[in-house]
């Protein structure tokens, strides 16, 4: 064992926090901030904020020179976000690009993908949605019906995309499509990228339960998509987006651990506040989540360990994700809790003001759904780390 | 970052699981349990494990000993609840611990050599009848030249011990002001030796066939104190065995969890392997993730004591109420996906089943330890 970070990597995060204490307003700090700026206002903010960290050499951390990046380690990467979460810096806008796509791009891409992609992206000049999921194709990704059709050199594009993030506000997206008229299952699909402000793209916000708008629907109707614009080859879909989706944020764990930290401690302020930190049933509760937070952090340092030794995490990552949104929602249900009769309330209080917890509370319902789902992962942990049958 | 075994460590854990398997798998285990009236301790086992050197893990080199830390014996300790064997092995290493961080010279010269080829049984007694693991539970008193009266209960292996490390209240020095806190002093570590005055042990029947236990009744026997130890000591002790007991508990559960999982892939009804049920695939892969999280966290406490981290308490707190938890679902889970035969004495489970319940009460149950870790990160939240 050695919880250690090598010393470039700690010279690192000192090099990184300098910047943040310069780059991030104090309001930003105050916890709820968010919660209190508009939507627009807010993607904006981040937008732009996230830009000017590029800027500053501190983006694509773990990503090689040539394509921009800093040529770090994943270990660097690790602490690149966790340091975000720690200054109160606010999320990216643009993760799904970061995480999924550009380093599909980066595998498999063409030299003019790469060159025109991975730049823009880094730079927030073009942010990113992802088109995966359909009203009829969610945890089965492979039920697909978005279909394009050839003619010329083009693709004719129709059918409808769901749970798109920023999908009002992303310039791409980058979605699977069945090019192969007739093709079912995991053949004859492609990744294709399409300009929201094509003619033919129409965007439906979702309003979640939450009350927010992250997500929409996307329409797709006789869109025109050069066949130039797909990635991974045509009719080779399934796999690249088995390569894409392996792209697993291997190293996020340790910054969700520190995210979840600072809102376990909320939760606890809340509790004080509310003169309930002393009860007995309570206290065990907050403990037993605590204690689940805590082993969130060590399977985090464990999949550093594999992933900076170059391991595969293969079917290991179900592991984390049961565990990272388990854990987080679990955390709001004994916030919940604690409120006791106040739970209805925004504001039980005249000075407590739970509108971001209540927010985040909503947001922890649906970390066990995207990403796959905790049924699909308990499947994929059944079947390919215990070996069980496969259920008919 | 390197948060796993060494190739070292793995190897050992091979090694233990070998010899397990060579020379004392569950058919020895069965005898062991079904001979009531033996005293658990079977003698060629220890004789091996004191030839492997095991016992000597966290016995300083001075005295002979590998002088290795927490988290080396968390890799003996973890095989050894896999195989539910029984024997002193971890009450001897933890005595140990006790002399070695505490002990005179002397005393540490007179126990640790033996101790670690297997020549000394050793054990701990912390607490007293219906006392829980802590100072409060403490039912024996210390006079001042260093006898020792009280009771103490479900002392392991207490009845072949050559030497028993006794907790004991003591009188407040002379000339020291007890104050308002707690009333009568402090707390001592006393070293007992076996046939001495005073001392009676008495066999306590228990369910853990696995793991013998005993009562202790003392009337003014003759102890040696060891000089190094106080309230901080007694709370090293108790979060070493929380250690060691995780270790142990995350063991049984894996191999409660693997042993469920192979047997419900063989098991057919309804014209499938059970296992391919989604009820039960299901739940397994739950308990794959809390077993999972409950080894990590073992890894992470032992590391945290060996290097003396600035939050070990929390960890050893952690991976208590961890295992406790996992260790607990796991072998309940394994007596029911076996169905009937689960729940027989002639099959294996209860063999899992019944030393988890012992361990999940030993050294701090879950109540206890989550009470610690709300102490740690709810109270100290500004």
């Amino acid at each position: 064992m050695d919880l250690s970070y090598p010393p470039q990597a700690e010279e690192f995060r000192a090099e990184l926090r300098t910047w943040l204490a310069a780059n991030i307003p104090a309001a930003w700090t105050v916890p709820g901030f968010w919660a209190t700026v508009g939507e627009d206002e807010a993607f904006d903010l981040r937008r732009d904020w996230e830009r000017r960290k590029a800027l500053a050499g501190f983006a694509g951390i773990d990503w090689p020179v040539e394509y921009g990046g800093r040529g770090g380690t994943p270990a660097m990467r690790a602490i690149h976000d966790s340091e975000l979460v720690r200054a109160h810096a606010p999320r990216s806008v643009n993760s799904l690009g970061l995480v999924f796509l550009a380093p599909t791009v980066m595998a498999v891409g063409t030299p003019r993908q790469k060159a025109e992609i991975i730049g823009p992206m880094l730079r927030n000049e073009v942010i990113w949605c992802q088109g995966f999921s359909e009203p009829g194709a969610g945890s089965d990704l492979a039920a697909l019906r978005t279909h394009g059709v050839l003619d010329g050199d083009e693709y004719v594009v129709n059918g409808q995309k769901v749970w798109t993030t920023f999908a009002g506000r992303g310039d791409r997206i980058f979605t699977m499509v069945r090019t192969e008229p007739g093709s079912s299952r995991h053949r004859g699909l492609s990744l294709l990228l399409i300009d929201m402000d094509a003619a033919g793209v129409e965007v439906r916000p979702i309003r979640q339960m939450s009350g927010v708008s992250e997500f929409g629907e996307v329409f797709l109707t006789d869109v025109r998509v050069p066949a130039s614009q797909c990635v991974g080859g045509i009719g080779n879909g399934w796999a690249t987006a088995m390569l894409l989706l392996s792209f697993e944020r291997g190293a996020a764990g340790i910054s969700q651990y520190t995210a979840y930290r600072q809102a376990y401690d909320e939760i606890v302020r809340v509790a004080r506040a509310l003169g309930r930190d002393g009860d007995p049933v309570l206290r065990q509760e907050l403990a037993r989540r605590r204690v689940e937070l805590e082993c969130l952090h060590y399977q985090a340092m464990h999949v550093l360990t594999e992933v900076e030794r170059g391991h595969d995490l293969g079917a290991a990552s179900s592991v984390t994700k049961l565990q990272w949104s388990q854990a987080y929602q679990g955390l709001f249900e004994t916030f919940d809790e604690l409120l006791g009769a106040d739970v209805a309330l925004l504001r039980p209080t005249a000075d407590l003001d739970l509108t971001a917890l209540r927010q985040e509370s909503f947001w922890t319902r649906s970390v066990t759904i995207w990403g796959g789902s905790s049924q699909v992962q308990r499947t994929i942990v059944a079947e390919r780390v215990l070996g069980l049958p496969r259920g008919s | 970052m390197y948060f796993a075994l060494t190739d070292e460590q793995r190897a050992l854990a091979e090694t233990v699981r070998a010899l397990l398997a060579d020379r004392f798998d569950l058919r020895a285990v069965r005898a062991v349990v079904d001979d009531e009236r033996g005293d658990g301790h079977p003698a060629d086992l220890w004789r091996a494990v004191g030839e492997q050197g095991w016992l000597s893990v966290c016995v300083p080199q001075e005295h002979g000993g590998l002088g290795l830390g927490l988290l080396d014996a968390q890799v003996i300790a973890r095989e050894f609840g896999a195989g539910v064997v029984p024997g002193p092995w971890a009450a001897t290493v933890l005595a140990g611990a006790a002399v070695r961080r505490d002990g005179s010279p002397e005393q540490a010269a007179a126990v640790l050599g033996p101790l670690g080829v297997g020549e000394l049984v050793a054990t701990v007694a912390l607490r007293g009848p219906g006392g829980s693991f802590g100072p409060g539970g403490i039912a024996v008193r210390a006079d001042a030249a260093g006898r020792l009266d009280g009771a103490a209960s479900g002392v392991e292996y207490a009845h072949v011990a050559d030497v028993i490390v006794v907790a004991a209240t003591e009188p407040t020095p002379p000339g020291v002001d007890a104050g308002g806190g707690d009333a009568g002093g402090g707390v001592g570590l006393y070293l007992l030796e076996r046939g001495g005055a005073g001392v009676r042990i008495e066999r306590q029947a228990g369910i853990d066939g696995t793991t013998r236990l005993a009562a202790l009744t003392l009337s003014g026997a003759p102890a040696a104190r060891l000089p190094g130890s106080d309230a901080a000591a007694l709370a090293d002790l108790l979060g070493r065995g929380a250690v060691l007991a995780a270790a142990d508990l995350v063991g049984v559960a894996r191999a409660a969890l693997t042993r469920t999982v192979a047997y419900d892939t063989e098991r057919v009804q309804f014209g499938r392997p059970v296992g391919s049920f989604q009820a039960l695939a299901h739940h397994l892969a739950d308990l794959h993730v809390a077993v999972t999280m409950a080894e990590h966290a073992v890894l992470y406490a032992a590391h945290a004591l060996d290097e003396n981290r600035p939050d070990a308490d929390l960890a050893v707190a952690v991976a208590k109420s961890k295992t406790n938890q996992a260790a607990g679902d796991a072998t309940a889970a394994m007596v029911q996906y076996h169905g009937g035969i689960g729940y027989t004495w002639e099959h294996d489970t209860h063999f899992f089943y019944k030393r988890a319940k012992r361990l999940i009460a030993a050294f701090g149950d879950s109540r206890q330890h989550l009470e610690q870790v709300a102490r740690l990160t709810v109270d100290t939240v500004s």
